[in-house]
């Protein structure tokens, strides 16, 4: 009896842990890629938009695809990623409703020491995934279709190459773990600068090249559609975005430092 | 003496056989009947039947004159009838938590318990094993703590299966005497056995599980007072 | 190994000063797996008494299905559980996704075929005659399978210990139920692969001790119980 009872009271206990959030501020859920939460921006400017627009945000870090994709089934309500092409057909589809371009950061090719591939000092990346690929140089890809993995596909796509071959490695993981093991393995692998900045403490490789324009890698925030899911905490998304574009969104942006080096460039309109 | 129990066409069949067809049979307080019978005739779960464990096909019982369904009376078994393992099962806990378990459920306030445990524990003679863990103890003492633990409960039927069959003249001698203490303060006993000769002077009566068939068998060697009661 | 001595040191440090996300994530951690183990134990106790005890069409197949149960990896769980209650899915509507509720109730779910198999053996294993001499003696149902649990209580316990060692340390259906939401749905198993992508190896190391402790204890209390459990039948 006395077991039973205290099973009921557990039960009832638990039931009351689900949302009951009267009077709490807002709950907004935003999914982003793991490279964006790993750059740690969000550590500086997130308790300030809590703060600021009385709101709190489940930040849930994934791949872009996963990302996308809990955008698409309505589980958060807002996704900020950085897969141009990706973004603009989820709006396009219906799922979002406008895609607004707030900062970019780069991409960088980082490699050995040795650079067997001599793309050293380089800028323009197709050319020098030509050289990794014609040297057949260990190359580590991301694998697993997030933003950084797509950019890659697109370098790759516009040199007019097709990466094939033992020296072509696709990880399947995220970018912390993808450059662990293009460290193992003496590789060349394409990274966002702002993990690079966090990681090249760690990391035995080296920048290569960097500079070019197709490195340039932009994000876009979208609120995910509300006539699809009406429970999507819209307003507050809406003041999460206009947030982004404020001008004290853009000084935390520009003024935020990995390693004493600039990582994000917020777009001003 | 008086009619406690009636069953009438008590049918049990185990796994699509025919285990037994009894006619009547009658159980009365005061009595010990000693029921015997082969190995696998049924005597266990005869007495389990009794006690309401184990359900027949089919019967009509009649209980302090009003007749009722074997379902029915089986509740009312229920800590009225009480069976006795061949070796009774004792909990893991004390000697006292064991004896007074029936009473716990009962729902008795503690304080009377504790009063009939004692007195239950001095009847036994174990009073000195109290706060022993039942698991300790030996075969004759657990024999005296299951007794003990069935008694507190005024059960008006006790169902023995086998009490003595694995036990040494002494722990025997132990058991005859708590029997027939039991059946001195009007409970009725039936006791399944293979060895009835040694029960015989205990037992006013004794049936013969046989062939599907209960019958009345004529008096045992020792031959003491028989009361003769009408079974078919 | 310079780095490895390196990271061990400083996540001493952090253990022990008291660093708050830390220690967050250590009681999330808990506070899940207690209540989820608590809530698919009663309910793993009935399912396996009653598989012991009855007869029923099925039954056997009920017995081998639970065993095999216990295979499921719990990342499969997890994408099940994702599956429901993501808005999209059936139970969308009671907004459970990325909360602790969810992985309460994935993990009570992943517990659920190792418990039901671990106490079915036990309640199996049980003496027939306990059942038989609670009822005799006047106990009603409930009363007797309380009972039968006390007799039996050392194997269950250890169903209980195993149980929960499978779930506080599982990352498949924590990860995809939970979001890994820092100071929220973040607990030991999914700070550590979180922190081991970072490369923060001190962080991980940490927890990754307080996690190796817990498993040490709880086998150690395992051992214990089955000993216990055999001596006594």
């Amino acid at each position: 009896m006395k077991r039973f009872i205290a099973n009921l009271l557990y039960l009832t206990a638990l039931l009351l842990t689900v949302p009951a959030l009267a009077g709490e501020p807002a709950l907004v859920r935003m999914a982003t890629t793991t490279s964006t939460d790993n750059s740690g921006l969000f550590d500086v400017i997130q308790p300030v938009f809590e703060k600021e627009l009385d709101i709190r945000v489940h930040v849930i870090a994934v791949g872009t695809g996963r990302a996308l994709e809990l955008g698409r089934r309505g589980d958060v309500d807002v996704v900020l990623v950085h897969a141009k092409a990706a973004e603009e057909a989820f709006v396009q589809a219906g799922y979002g409703l406008q895609r607004h371009e707030i900062m970019y950061n780069d991409f960088v090719i980082v490699g050995p020491p040795a650079d067997p591939a001599g793309v050293r000092g380089m800028s323009d990346a197709g050319k020098a995934f030509g050289k990794i690929a014609g040297a057949s140089a260990i190359f580590v890809s991301r694998g697993d279709d997030s933003g950084t993995h797509k950019k890659e596909k697109a370098i790759w796509q516009q040199a007019d190459i097709r990466p094939e071959g033992d020296w072509y490695r696709q990880v399947g993981q995220g970018m912390g773990k993808t450059l662990q093991i293009a460290g193992e393995l003496n590789g060349y692998t394409l990274v966002d600068r702002g993990t690079w900045l966090a990681y090249r403490a760690k990391s035995p490789l080296q920048l290569v090249v960097s500079g070019g324009g197709e490195l340039r890698n932009p994000y876009g925030i979208i609120a995910v559609n509300p006539e699809r899911f009406p429970d999507v905490n819209h307003a507050a998304v809406q003041r999460l975005i206009d947030w982004f574009k404020s001008d004290g969104a853009h000084a935390l942006i520009s003024g935020y430092t990995v390693d004493g080096e600039q990582l994000f460039y917020p777009v001003t309109q | 003496m008086t009619e406690i129990l009636r069953y009438s066409d008590l049918r049990k069949s185990v796994h699509g056989r025919l285990l037994f067809d009894i006619e009547v049979l009658a159980i009365h307080d005061r009595t010990c009947v000693a029921l015997s019978g082969k190995n696998g005739a049924g005597k266990s779960t005869l007495l389990r039947i009794i006690a309401g464990l184990e359900a027949p096909d089919s019967a009509t019982v009649s209980y302090a004159g009003q007749d009722l369904s074997w379902r029915r009376a089986a509740r009312k078994m229920r800590g009225n009838a009480i069976y006795l393992h061949q070796n009774p099962y004792l909990f893991d806990c004390s000697v006292t938590d064991n004896i007074a378990y029936g009473l716990r459920r009962r729902g008795m306030p503690l304080r009377e318990i504790s009063v009939k445990v004692s007195e239950a524990l001095e009847w036994a003679g174990i009073g000195h094993l109290q706060m022993r863990n039942a698991r300790e103890l030996s075969g004759g003492e657990r024999q005296r703590v299951a007794f003990a633990r069935a008694r507190i409960l005024s059960p008006r039927i006790l169902l023995l299966d086998e009490p003595t069959s694995s036990m040494d003249s002494e722990s025997r001698a132990q058991a005859f005497r708590m029997i027939k203490l039991l059946k001195d303060e009007g409970v009725s006993i039936i006791v399944a056995t293979h060895e009835y000769h040694t029960l015989a002077h205990l037992c006013d009566d004794h049936l013969l599980l046989q062939a599907g068939g209960l019958q009345s068998q004529p008096p045992g060697p020792q031959g003491s007072e028989r009361k003769i009661i009408p079974y078919s | 190994m310079d780095s490895l001595s390196a990271a061990t040191a400083e996540s001493f440090r952090l253990l022990f000063s008291g660093d708050a996300d830390l220690w967050i994530i250590i009681f999330t951690s808990f506070s899940v797996s207690v209540k989820a183990i608590l809530f698919a134990v009663p309910l793993a106790f009935v399912v396996a008494f009653l598989m012991a005890h009855l007869r029923y069409p099925g039954r056997r197949a009920m017995i081998a299905g639970f065993s095999a149960m216990q295979s499921i990896p719990a990342v499969v769980v997890g994408l099940t559980v994702y599956l429901v209650f993501s808005r999209s899915g059936p139970l969308g509507d009671l907004k459970l996704l990325f909360t602790q509720t969810s992985m309460v109730i994935g993990q009570a779910l992943l517990a659920l075929p190792m418990l039901v198999a671990l106490s079915h053996a036990a309640f199996q294993a049980a003496d027939r005659r306990v059942w038989e001499t609670s009822v005799t003696l006047g106990a009603r149902p409930v009363r007797a399978f309380m009972t039968l649990i006390h007799e039996i209580r050392f194997g269950l316990i250890a169903a209980f210990i195993a149980g929960f060692g499978r779930i506080i340390a599982e990352v498949g259906c924590s990860m995809m139920v939970g979001g890994n939401i820092l100071g929220y749905t973040r607990n030991i198993p999914t700070a550590i692969a979180l922190e081991t992508t970072k490369g923060e190896f001190a962080q991980a190391i940490a927890l990754g001790m307080v996690l190796l402790m817990l498993a040490l204890m709880l086998n150690g209390m395992l051992a214990f119980f089955q000993g216990r459990g055999v001596m006594s039948s």
